[in-house]
């Protein structure tokens, strides 16, 4: 019966058409006012139309009916509603109520756990673990039991809460091994965990070492063999770690057992030449195994690197460059593999920074700029003979990010040295018979002159009045990027730092084209997003930032939804080794900068979207002030996700003085600044729209608290908007109010305004390219967007009667004429006098530095400087373009 | 030098390196975390000696009786970490594993067939063309709606080689299912 009057409401949500289920429900409730099943479903429905509040105080009624949940239809409806609503513990709340009518079932007690796994809420997980175990003695609840036992004590704030939660679960997972019901190895991971965290390292070595089938299975698990090595040399076993990790070593090459092997014989050195003859005479043997010299090779040095640092050393290794011809060594061995690079990179380092400390650093820079000279004389004859092999390009290569490298650390700031041998690079790299075979070392040969060429201009150019010349060489450099994609489009790299020296030069839709080349997605979102998101808003590119700003959102929202379904399907397979990590990852990702970021950057495109005043207002209005709320607290619990590594850096991330992705950063990386700036615009025009005067005082004098905190952290032009914001937000306070003196303020703001819009062409004509590279577009866009936000302000005097209103709408009726005017001259000169600059100022203007490479552009690739120039120019086109259309539509 | 390790869900947030290659496809989340679930030794990642990702496989386990087999979802290894071997290394892992802890017949993969450095690598392994499944990629703006080349390597399970007999025709996506 139940059923039946139901299935009307059914077939609706079914449908997805929530509005025709709440029209049946209220059409069953007409007739039977107190069908708990049909008010259950019209709390979801309302939930799924986003009536929260509502959906809230229905779905409680029900719940607490009396009776109500005997019905599998109310249960069903409130714990999806709830669901919807993200409220867990109601969710909870409805089981616990359903039990009382289905004592002992187990599937609301699974329902329990999982709702309490995927909300922390760990006390009603743990309890609920508890209570399946005592029912139905399944191995999977005991195991249940011990994770939520962990989980509680991961985040208990009171230490001997947290001791009493782990001591419990050791308690039981060491039952359950001696018991034999601690059957794989998911199961021994949690109970290493919890020992892990009481620093029982002899326990965990104990359960590692235990015997049986499991045994086996640890046999086969690299990383749990990797942690046993570990554990010994952590308790001073460094025989014993030998002897495993020989074992280890001996069934499988894995560098992690290789660095503790290392370790453990370091350890032992002061105890007689044995432990160190052996791993020598290991490592040897290994190495003459065929896919195995790598890393035995890499582990010679490494054990050759720390006995030095330990003062091991024997007396014939002593010489203060016995550890750089270990390192040679191996290059010489493996530098026609592109991995050499990496693998020895750390290593170059630690040695010039071990010779510094001892006051030896021109020493050792001395000997590896010696031992690389001949090297790379031989290699780079090799790779330009007429035949070149793959591995003969390969090792010039190799050999020449080691010179990047020494340079870097031999702290050479002589920009002609970092472009010496450019052309040479550039030929093999671009117009050699290998570059036609797309062979992977010449696209890697042209990114390293690209960073050279990058570095040396940065180098050479640092004084602001030198910005001409600068942005002249990374116009150059962006050349030679777009000869090297057309020659092999899968380099990646070579577009990364093409867009990045594209937005340098305030080119954003050339760059944008190249990022979406890249076929960034999904999780990339969080991780590379910041490649481009943002620059349009800046560049006067504001739909087509929106449009990818909002595949970051639904990104998020989809993350938000499946991360705890998928933390469920990890209890219910039993790999429980997921749980930390998968709940790390959704921590990481829920407060994650770039999310901020994404969310703030939508909200701020939002402000552009075209419609009547109403609409305008109306969508000021929804703007949620409230939940973009920032302190320093949310602001220091951020996690920041995104992947500044992935540039192909030839130097270490923490050399900060060579990093070519800070250098190449046009604008600061937006941070917390920047977040709370750009969540305190949409909560300042919320709170005008709305008339909440007192809110909104109080908020522009934070505001103006964090724009003069913020300094460098954010770029010039977003410290000139949020400056602008502030005088939309005061001019809108004394023309409400009705205090004559708003006129003064509504001149300020169009000295504002106005002040960044374009310099007038009809009056000097020209202008100059430098500018338009580095700031023109940039204050334009501001304008636009200030004058977007002071039309808002217009709109809500108007329909708030205030007297002001006419006059502030005259005051921008002006502003937009003289923009109009100002964006139309800039278009003009964008058309066409832009790229005879380019050609006059960037390309064929005299720069010693670049010759070489100016040289080879025009007599080798004069189409990439074709591309270039059409690159820039129609991305200035593109932004003046966009920002011209909408001063237009803003009436 | 190379540490094979278990997948861990924080690595997605530093794969890029490997990820932005052509042929390598950024998934939904769930994919990534559904693998890890349900399949965790089966989803392995070698990284470097500088700690940075340099190739990962997924893989899984699927198929009734004579179909119970072992699934390459994914392979990739970065650009600058090729020719080293690493391919072959992921796979061995996956293949050991298909034996030794689940007892398959055979394990399988799709490969585009413009992806010829892939294939030869399979084929020095052991693989061989089973079938061809009829546009198994769709285009997505970058990379070109293709055809799958499905291929196989029997299992010591698979005595007579029975699951690498080839299939002469075309099949479509639905034919490749596994219930």
């Amino acid at each position: 019966m139940e059923s039946h009057q139901l299935k009307p409401i059914y077939e609706a949500i079914g449908q997805g058409d929530m509005r025709r289920g709440q029209t049946e429900c209220d059409k069953l409730l007409r007739k039977h006012s107190t069908h708990q099943g049909a008010l259950a479903l019209k709390a979801y429905v309302l939930a799924k139309l986003g009536n929260a509040e509502e959906a809230t105080t229905l779905g409680q009624q029900v719940l607490h009916t009396p009776g109500a949940l005997k019905s599998s239809h109310v249960l069903q409806g409130l714990w999806l509603t709830f669901r919807v609503l993200h409220l867990p513990e109601l969710e909870i709340a409805v089981y616990n109520t359903a039990l009382v009518h289905t004592p002992n079932s187990e599937q609301l007690y699974c329902k329990i756990f999982m709702a309490a796994a995927r909300s922390k809420l760990y006390k009603d997980q743990h309890a609920a673990a508890v209570a399946l175990n005592k029912l139905f003695k399944q191995d999977k609840y005991l195991w249940w039991v011990v994770t939520s036992l962990l989980m509680q004590a991961k985040s208990a704030q009171d230490s001997s809460v947290r001791q009493l939660q782990l001591t419990l679960a050791e308690r039981m997972a060491e039952k359950a091994l001696s018991e034999g019901r601690l059957t794989n190895t998911e199961e021994l991971r949690i109970y290493l965990e919890v020992l892990e965290l009481q620093d029982n390292h002899a326990a965990m070595i104990a359960a590692l070492s235990t015997s049986g089938p499991l045994a086996e299975k640890i046999a086969n698990d690299p990383d749990l063999i990797t942690q046993w090595i570990g554990l010994l040399i952590k308790t001073g076993d460094c025989k014993q770690a030998c002897t495993v990790a020989v074992a280890a070593l001996e069934a499988r090459d894995n560098w992690a057992d290789y660095k503790l092997y290392v370790e453990a014989t370091v350890a032992q050195a002061s105890e007689g030449e044995g432990p160190v003859k052996a791993a020598c005479a290991n490592f040897d043997k290994w190495a003459a195994q065929r896919g195995r010299e790598r890393g035995a090779k890499l582990a010679g040095v490494e054990l050759t690197i720390r006995l030095h640092e330990a003062g091991h050393a024997k007396p014939a290794d002593e010489g203060a460059d016995a550890v750089g011809e270990r390192i040679w060594s191996y290059v010489d061995q493996f530098m026609t593999k592109a991995i050499c690079y990496s693998d020895v990179m750390q290593h170059f380092v630690t040695h010039v920074k071990s010779a510094t400390a001892s006051g030896q650093t021109s020493g050792a820079i001395d000997f590896h700029a010696k031992q690389l000279e001949q090297r790379l004389h031989n290699a780079r004859a090799a790779a330009t003979a007429t035949k070149c092999s793959e591995d003969a390009a390969q090792s010039w290569v190799s050999l020449e990010r080691i010179r990047y490298l020494i340079q870097a650390l031999a702290d050479d700031v002589d920009p002609q040295r970092w472009v010496a041998d450019i052309g040479a690079m550039l030929s093999f790299g671009l117009d050699s018979d290998e570059a036609e075979q797309k062979l992977a070392a010449c696209s890697d040969m042209t990114l390293i002159a690209c960073q050279r060429l990058i570095l040396a201009a940065f180098l050479a150019y640092p004084e602001p009045e030198q910005r001409g010349l600068l942005f002249a060489s990374l116009f150059k450099v962006v050349c030679v990027l777009e000869a090297g994609i057309k020659m092999n489009d899968d380099q990646f790299l070579l577009k990364l730092y093409a867009i990045r020296l594209y937005l340098y030069l305030s080119c954003y839709d050339r760059a944008r084209a190249l990022y979406d080349t890249l076929n960034i997605k999904n999780i990339q979102f969080d991780t590379l997003g910041y490649l481009i998101n943002g620059h349009g808003m800046s560049l006067g590119c504001f739909s087509t930032d929106l449009e990818l700003c909002y595949d970051g959102v639904s990104f998020y929202d989809r993350s938000d939804a499946r991360i705890p379904q998928e933390l469920e399907s990890a209890y219910g397979n039993g790999t429980y080794s997921n749980i930390t990590d998968f709940t790390t990852f959704r921590d990481n990702l829920t407060h994650s900068v770039q999310r901020e970021c994404t969310h703030r950057c939508a909200l701020r495109g939002e402000a552009f979207d075209h419609g009547t005043s109403k609409d305008i207002l109306e969508q000021w209005k929804e703007a949620d002030a409230v939940s973009i709320e920032h302190t320093d607290e949310t602001i220091a619990a951020l996690h920041d996700n995104r992947d500044i590594g992935v540039m192909g850096l030839q130097t270490p991330v923490d050399m900060a003085k060579w990093n070519l992705e800070i250098m190449t950063r046009q604008i600061p990386l937006p941070g917390s600044a920047w977040i709370k700036i750009f969540s305190m615009v949409p909560q300042i025009m919320h709170y005008i729209v709305c008339s909440e005067i007192e809110l909104l005082e109080a908020k522009i004098g934070d505001f103006l608290v964090v724009i003069e905190e913020a300094g460098q952290s954010v770029s010039s032009h977003d410290l000139l908007l949020a400056r602008g914001v502030h005088q939309v937000a005061t001019l809108y306070l004394r023309a409400q109010s009705g205090d004559e003196g708003f006129d003064g303020e509504l001149s300020v703001l169009t000295e504002v305004i106005i002040g960044a819009l374009p310099p007038d062409m009809s009056a000097s004509n020209s202008l100059d390219l430098c500018d338009v590279a580095l700031s023109t577009i940039r204050t334009a866009s501001v304008a636009t967007e200030l004058f977007t936000l002071a039309l808002s302000v217009k709109h809500a005097l108007s329909a708030q009667r205030s007297p002001s209103a006419n006059a502030v709408t005259l005051g921008l009726s002006q502003i937009r004429k003289t923009a109009l005017k100002l964006v139309g001259g800039l278009r003009t000169w964008t058309e066409k006098p832009a790229r005879e600059s380019i050609d006059a100022l960037w390309m064929n203007a005299e720069d010693p530095l670049l010759a070489s490479a100016t040289t080879f552009l025009l007599s080798r690739r004069k189409s990439a400087v074709t591309l270039a120039t059409k690159g820039c120019v129609g991305s200035w086109l593109k932004s003046v373009n966009n920002m011209a259309a909408h001063w237009k539509k803003c009436t | 030098m190379s540490t094979f390790r278990r997948f861990r869900a924080m690595d997605m947030f530093r794969f890029n390196n490997i990820n932005l290659d052509r042929y390598t496809e950024t998934y939904d989340l769930s994919f990534y975390l559904t693998y890890l679930s349900s399949w965790p030794d089966l989803y392995i990642v070698a990284e470097s000696a500088d700690r940075s990702l340099m190739g990962y496989l997924m893989g899984k386990v699927e198929g009734k009786k004579e179909l119970w087999h072992g699934h390459v979802t994914a392979l990739t290894v970065a650009p600058e970490c090729r020719r080293l071997g690493l391919g072959r290394g992921l796979m061995d892992v996956l293949e050991v594993a298909s034996e030794k802890t689940y007892d398959c017949y055979f394990v399988d993969l799709f490969v585009r067939p413009s992806n010829v450095v892939a294939i030869q690598m399979y084929e020095n392994l052991g693989y061989t063309l089973y079938r061809q499944v009829i546009d198994y990629y769709m285009g997505d703006g970058v990379m070109p709606t293709e055809y799958a080349n499905d291929m196989r390597k029997a299992l010591a399970r698979d005595v007579d080689k029975k699951s690498i007999v080839p299939v002469k025709h075309p099949v479509s996506v639905e034919d490749t299912f596994f219930a």
